[in-house]
């Protein structure tokens, strides 16, 4: 697809998601920048169409960090236990810092996410799997001994059910003030961006990279660094939201190949344009009430992916 | 480590431990009331007894047939279609669920539709005369992420009350099994070993290898969709029986080839059972005197199959 | 004893082996030769029963091996691939019991225990008896992996390149011990081999691919020829035939490579 295509898509969704939602807006307060027209733009519809973009272009960015370091194609931040710990990470802030804000909260998931990824990139490195679906199938077990955990700490201080709360994606909750840290993903985005080459370096394997004079410990470690805080950013802002990290690498290394370089913006891009029309989708279907993103974009995503996996495996 | 703990214990040792935490569990403190506290614990550990032999089974199965150390059936999707069908049971019916299914309703009809949910996966993936139990296994995955999500929504979206009630169902506990529920899965899960156990050395016999077995003579597809429909009963008796129990598997699994020490399934599959067994004994021991019902079965079993899984994965070199 | 007529595998538009039609005579040891990507292998392993073919059919003894069940076929025919890393903590003794498995499905007789045995006997693996499998070497495992098909008392062998992997010593011991199941067993071995050299001087017959379809088929004596192997390897050979047999020198072709 013609990179002018694409970009006319991106901005065609963005203007769909401006245009639907509950209050209906009447266009000529807009433009007169006052009223009420102004005020449900500015506070709720722009916010959420910032927030939209960058967890797409975060998450998928996310996908491509993860699948080059670890070099195979199924890992994503649910695949991987990011998500998980970072849930366990906003457990224990609750349980034992309970006053600290969003800031504080996003350091502890921060934390628990990257020390995370770093126990299952040791471990998938030890082993040399016979097949590369086990990897993420591993990552999801890991994952699920990290909710294991969790659910005996939430269990015993009765939040058990409020905490199945802060995994699912869910865009209405986003208002202006109350989002601004998803911000953070700005400048992710930006060092992915001047590191790329060095992430493509990574995914040729340990022994390519430093004949190649790569610092891998390090370069691993920034990886992991920025995915924490993306993962992070966005599970603190957001929820989770599956399979975007996955399907949209995938998709996009079909067509242009690995080499970040040249991909990444086509990633970014296709990661915000997916999770917009999820979006769209989501508040359309059941208008007006409002499917939550983790719900459709697990749905959406989820058939992509399968559709992904049997096209390959003809 | 491992083995040189192991390396000194008899294998029947392990049957001997067995029945004495079952003794221990039946009669200590209960004040010998044959009327109400003894038949309930009966009934528990019944329900222990059958689960356990299902997980023992399935799991040294699975692992023979996939020829890997790391993985349960429960991946396959089988937990997340159960979840799946306990989610919208409360999201459409709320607590009148319970009600108008019974408990008896409800394990039935999750029975049948984890064997349903089986047919169709087996049909469509050995369509082509191939069988791809990685391609299984990857549907698995997408579908426990899928209905993951869905089922956080749901618990989310439901009242404190029912969500007690949706938490009761998806989480493994001895208590809710009725014995009309306990006759039947005694019977089919009897039946199913049975059958199984005549065919125990071409079970050996498969864990060199596709190829290998195929030169000397198994036929190979026939019987790994043989034994994959006996694993998916067993699965679908034991998920629906107890509950959930993701991790177990590998745990039972691995410890049995630990002490075992050998891989001929005629002996670790009793091993096996017995190691599941005990370890539902003891967590229900826990539960009740050391934890004194902060936790619940399901979670501590989960917690610590869950951790020691960790530890596996972490200790494991080489191939997988 | 064995015949393959116009036999073909195709991987959706890709053929893998086109209608390759070839005899591989009872009592005799045969090597199937050729560059990466013949079809050596995948012809193989469609004798072995392992893969299926698109199209043609194989014979064995004048009936279609497609009649025969796979329990009874195991008694005729036994395959060897590389063996696989292993995670299995098996003896030798174990291992070679395994390969009684057509006859006795698990429950080992005295007749069994003789056949085990001797198998061991022949590779003269007595002293390793009770090893693990994963603390023997890559040539002792092949040797092991080697006396259960032994054990299996077929009267045809198929192995898919048992030499890789291998230091020289184990290779000759291998390259011994399937000669001498020919000779003193009358058993029919049908190998697939990388090493050119091993195949002419153990083989009594030899089949090239290329391609996907036979080069040239025949003695070794007909096939092993300057000429033919650089048709076939397009590579330039000097071919010595000594006493102790023959030997062929591509190392250091003249000229340029093609």
């Amino acid at each position: 697809m013609r990179a002018g295509l694409f970009g006319g898509l991106f901005i065609a969704l963005c203007c769909a998601s401006l245009l639907v939602g509950v209050q209906q807006m009447a266009w000529s307060q807009v433009f007169s920048l006052s009223g009420d027209a102004w005020l449900t733009l500015t506070a709720s519809r722009l916010p959420r169409l910032a927030a939209l973009i960058l967890t797409g272009v975060g998450l998928s960015v996310c996908g491509v960090i993860l699948q080059h370091i670890v070099r195979n194609k199924f890992v994503e931040p649910a695949t991987s236990g990011g998500l998980d710990a970072a849930k366990l990470g906003i457990l224990v802030a609750l349980t034992t810092v309970p006053t600290t804000g969003n800031l504080g909260r996003m350091l502890f998931a921060l934390a628990f996410c990257f020390v995370a990824s770093l126990i299952f990139v040791a471990i998938v490195r030890r082993i040399r799997f016979k097949n590369t679906v086990l990897v993420p199938v591993i990552g999801l077990m890991y994952g699920g001994v990290l909710s294991a955990i969790a659910e005996f700490y939430a269990y015993r201080n009765n939040i058990l059910q409020s905490m199945q709360g802060w995994l699912l994606g869910d865009f209405s909750k986003i208002v202006q003030g109350n989002y601004e840290i998803i911000y953070l993903i700005l400048p992710i985005v930006v060092v992915t961006y001047l590191y790329a080459h060095r992430f493509t370096v990574l995914g040729m394997g340990e022994g390519m990279a430093t004949s190649l004079g790569l610092n891998y410990p390090a370069t691993v470690a920034l990886g992991l660094m920025l995915v924490a805080v993306t993962v992070a950013a966005t599970v603190i802002t957001v929820g989770a939201i599956p399979f975007v990290g996955l399907v949209i690498p995938n998709l996009v290394a079909m067509y242009y190949g690995d080499n970040l370089g040249r991909t990444l913006p086509v990633v970014a891009l296709g990661g915000a344009s997916l999770l917009l029309a999820c979006d769209i989708l989501g508040r359309l279907l059941i208008h007006p009430f409002e499917v939550p993103i983790g719900l459709t974009a697990g749905g959406v995503g989820g058939v992509l992916f399968l559709m992904l996996i049997f096209w390959r495996n003809r | 480590m491992m083995s040189a703990l192991t390396a000194r214990v008899p294998r029947h040792a392990v049957w001997v431990l067995v029945l004495a935490l079952a003794t221990a569990f039946l009669f200590v403190r209960s004040g010998f009331d044959f009327g109400y506290v003894i038949p309930k614990r009966m009934a528990r550990l019944a329900a222990m007894l059958i689960g356990g032999v299902c997980i023992a089974w399935s799991s040294i199965a699975f692992q023979t047939i996939t020829g890997n150390r790391i993985l349960t059936p429960a991946i396959m999707g089988y937990e997340a279609i159960y979840l799946l069908l306990q989610s919208l049971l409360i999201l459409f019916m709320g607590t009148q669920s319970l009600v108008v299914l019974g408990a008896n309703g409800n394990f039935f009809l999750s029975v049948l539709l984890m064997l349903g949910y089986s047919w169709v996966i087996h049909r469509w993936l050995f369509r082509d005369g191939r069988n791809n139990v990685y391609l299984l296994l990857l549907l698995g995955l997408v579908l426990t992420m899928v209905i993951g999500t869905f089922t956080q929504f749901v618990q989310l979206k439901v009242s404190p009350g029912e969500f007690s009630i949706l938490l009761g169902f998806s989480q493994a506990s001895f208590g809710r099994a009725e014995p009309g529920q306990l006759l039947t899965s005694a019977i089919v899960v009897a039946a199913v070993c049975l059958a199984g156990v005549k065919t125990l050395p071409t079970l050996d016999v498969l864990s060199l290898g596709r190829d290998q077995a195929i030169s000397l003579g198994v036929d190979y597809q026939r019987t790994v969709r043989l034994y994959l429909a006996l694993i998916a009963v067993l699965v679908a008796v034991s998920t629906s029986l107890l509950g959930p129990t993701a991790f177990m598997g590998i745990f039972v699994a691995n410890m049995t080839y630990a002490l075992a020490r050998t891989f001929r399934h005629r002996i670790t599959l009793p091993i096996g059972c017995a190691i599941a067994v005990g370890m539902f004994i003891l967590a229900q021991l826990a539960v009740e005197h050391v934890f004194n019902y902060r936790t619940t079965v399901g979670i501590l079993v989960n917690l610590v199959c869950g951790v020691w899984f960790l530890a596996l994965m972490l200790r494991t070199r080489g191939t997988a | 004893m064995i015949t393959v007529n116009k036999l073909s595998k195709a991987y959706g538009a890709k053929a893998v082996v086109s209608n390759v039609s070839a005899r591989f005579s009872a009592r005799k040891l045969s090597s199937l030769i050729g560059p990466n990507g013949a079809g050596k292998t995948t012809l193989l392993m469609m004798i072995a029963r392992l893969l299926a073919p698109s199209q043609g059919d194989i014979l064995i003894e004048g009936r279609k091996i497609t009649d025969i069940r796979i329990g009874d076929y195991a008694r005729q025919v036994a395959t060897l691939r590389q063996s696989p890393d292993f995670n299995l903590r098996l003896t030798v003794d174990e291992l070679v019991a395994f390969g009684r498995f057509p006859y006795s499905r698990g429950s080992l007789t005295a007749e069994d225990h003789r056949v085990i045995d001797e198998a061991i006997a022949f590779l003269s693996l007595q002293s390793l008896r009770e090893a693990y499998l994963d603390e023997l070497s890559g040539g002792q495992r092949q040797m092991a992996f080697l006396a259960m098909t032994i054990a299996q008392r077929t009267d045809c062998l198929l192995l898919d390149e048992p030499l890789n992997n291998l230091d020289i010593k184990h290779a000759v011991h291998i390259m011994r011990a399937l000669r001498r199941l020919c000779d003193e067993q009358g058993r029919t071995v049908i190998l697939v081999v990388h090493d050119i050299n091993f195949a002419a001087n153990y083989s009594d017959h030899i089949v090239a691919m290329k391609g996907g379809s036979i080069h040239c088929a025949g003695s070794v004596s007909e096939v092993v020829t300057e000429e033919r192997m650089r048709e076939l390897y397009g590579l330039d050979f000097e071919i010595t035939r000594g006493e102790r047999g023959c030997l062929c020198n591509y190392f250091n072709p003249l000229g340029e490579l093609e």
